[in-house]
């Protein structure tokens, strides 16, 4: 598949968010998720743990019939470097890189950025092809976070039944939002994209 | 049911959306819930039961990597044992049980056991509330599962052993398959926290 196609398969067709239920978390405990700085932490994120899980995944078990562990060394080995890193973004004095680095923190131990490496190693591609759709799925799930903030905030000034206001609202937004993104068919995508 | 009861304790789905990632994407079928269910109800009782022997005996900078490598090592356990009893299953979970080292519940469970007191101001156990909450969890997890299969595809499938599950064919409709996809997930999980709320509101009401 071409890079044009990987990214978006990526964001759209298997949308971490809206295709797999990645990092579905309660609403209000995401801080500023709606924002580019929150857009650039999670790309480089899913990008960095894609690539360490590839790298363990491909070079170090594969070789030894271990594949089926690869959960077990990413947590063991890349999550502490993911944190390091992310420490060092935090601690620096560019506010972007530091707000980038907090929020990268609160990412790393999720369904969010297991997933999405377990997804970008699994699927077949080469090492930048893999860092590629890592960052392209933590776009995407940007991206359909983003809207979904968007429709929270019509949402809460809309007369809703008491029961429905809130979390229940903002779920089923969700899933008529993922049946717009289903009608994105990666067969599709890969004839027009290569 | 009175949440103002006293040691009243919540669904963890559907009051505190924890573990909401599965429930959506990967609760297919009455046999993929109950195995899930299952799966994140045995990690969180084992993490809350070691999560105060941790903290106890590790240093402050190991103990996030432990309990993670623990978690994972469960997490990878539950997968091996679940190839072995049902590679179907097992098949249809394929990202989802790696993920239970992070499931919602489990790291919950983790940040309550980070706290120093085991017992919570009525003196019950914390333990006690982690099992009971992993029960709701299980018997949200697999009644979700059951209605999305039932009503999506008119069969209900059985968490039994071997290459193929036991699939029985319930109702003869035309199936709603749209409840079996995430889409569906997300909207049948919205009407089921609007139903537990509606039926919390109602029993406060009543009790007053």
């Amino acid at each position: 598949m071409s890079y044009i196609g990987i990214i978006v398969t990526s964001a759209f067709a298997a949308n971490a968010l809206l295709t797999y239920g990645l990092g579905a978390v309660p609403d209000g405990e995401k801080g500023d998720s709606g924002s580019l700085v929150s857009a650039l932490a999670l790309a480089l994120v899913d990008c960095i743990a894609a690539g360490l899980l590839w790298v363990i995944h491909r070079l170090f078990l594969a070789p030894l019939g271990l594949e089926s562990l690869d959960i077990f060394f990413f947590a063991v080995l890349a999550v502490p470097i993911l944190k390091f890193i992310a420490r060092i973004a935090y601690s620096s004095r560019a506010a972007v890189l530091s707000r980038m680095g907090s929020r990268a923190e609160d990412l790393i131990v999720g369904s969010l950025v297991f997933g999405v490496a377990l997804l970008s190693s699994k699927g077949g591609y080469s090492f930048p092809e893999a860092l590629v759709a890592g960052a392209s799925s933590g776009l995407g799930y940007w991206l359909a976070e983003f809207l979904l903030e968007a429709l929270r905030e019509r949402l809460e000034l809309s007369d809703l039944p008491q029961a429905f206001k809130g979390a229940p609202a903002m779920l089923i937004s969700a899933g008529l939002m993922a049946l717009a993104f289903m009608g994105i068919d990666s067969a599709f995508v890969k004839g027009l994209a290569g | 049911m009175n949440e103002n009861q006293e040691g009243f304790i919540p669904n963890p789905v559907l009051s505190g959306l924890v573990g909401i990632c599965p429930l959506i994407a990967a609760s297919k079928s009455l046999a993929e819930g109950i195995v899930y269910g299952l799966g994140t109800a045995v990690c969180a009782l084992v993490l809350g039961a070691v999560s105060p022997v941790i903290r106890a005996k590790l240093p402050d900078r190991l103990r996030a990597p432990a309990t993670l490598g623990l978690s994972a090592f469960l997490a990878l356990s539950y997968g091996f044992a679940l190839k072995a009893y049902s590679p179907a299953i097992a098949a249809g979970l394929w990202l989802y049980i790696p993920l239970l080292a992070v499931s919602g519940l489990s790291l919950s469970v983790l940040r309550r056991g980070s706290a120093k007191n085991r017992f919570r101001a009525d003196g019950r156990s914390r333990q006690i509330d982690v099992a009971v909450e992993a029960l709701l969890f299980l018997v949200t997890a697999a009644i979700v599962g059951g209605i999305r299969e039932l009503v999506g595809l008119g069969t209900l499938c059985l968490p039994t052993g071997g290459s193929s599950p036991a699939v029985l064919t319930i109702a003869d409709f035309p199936p709603l398959k749209t409840l079996v996809s995430p889409a569906g997930g997300f909207i049948l999980l919205g009407f089921l926290v609007a139903g537990y709320r509606a039926i919390l509101k109602a029993s406060r009401r009543r009790s007053q």
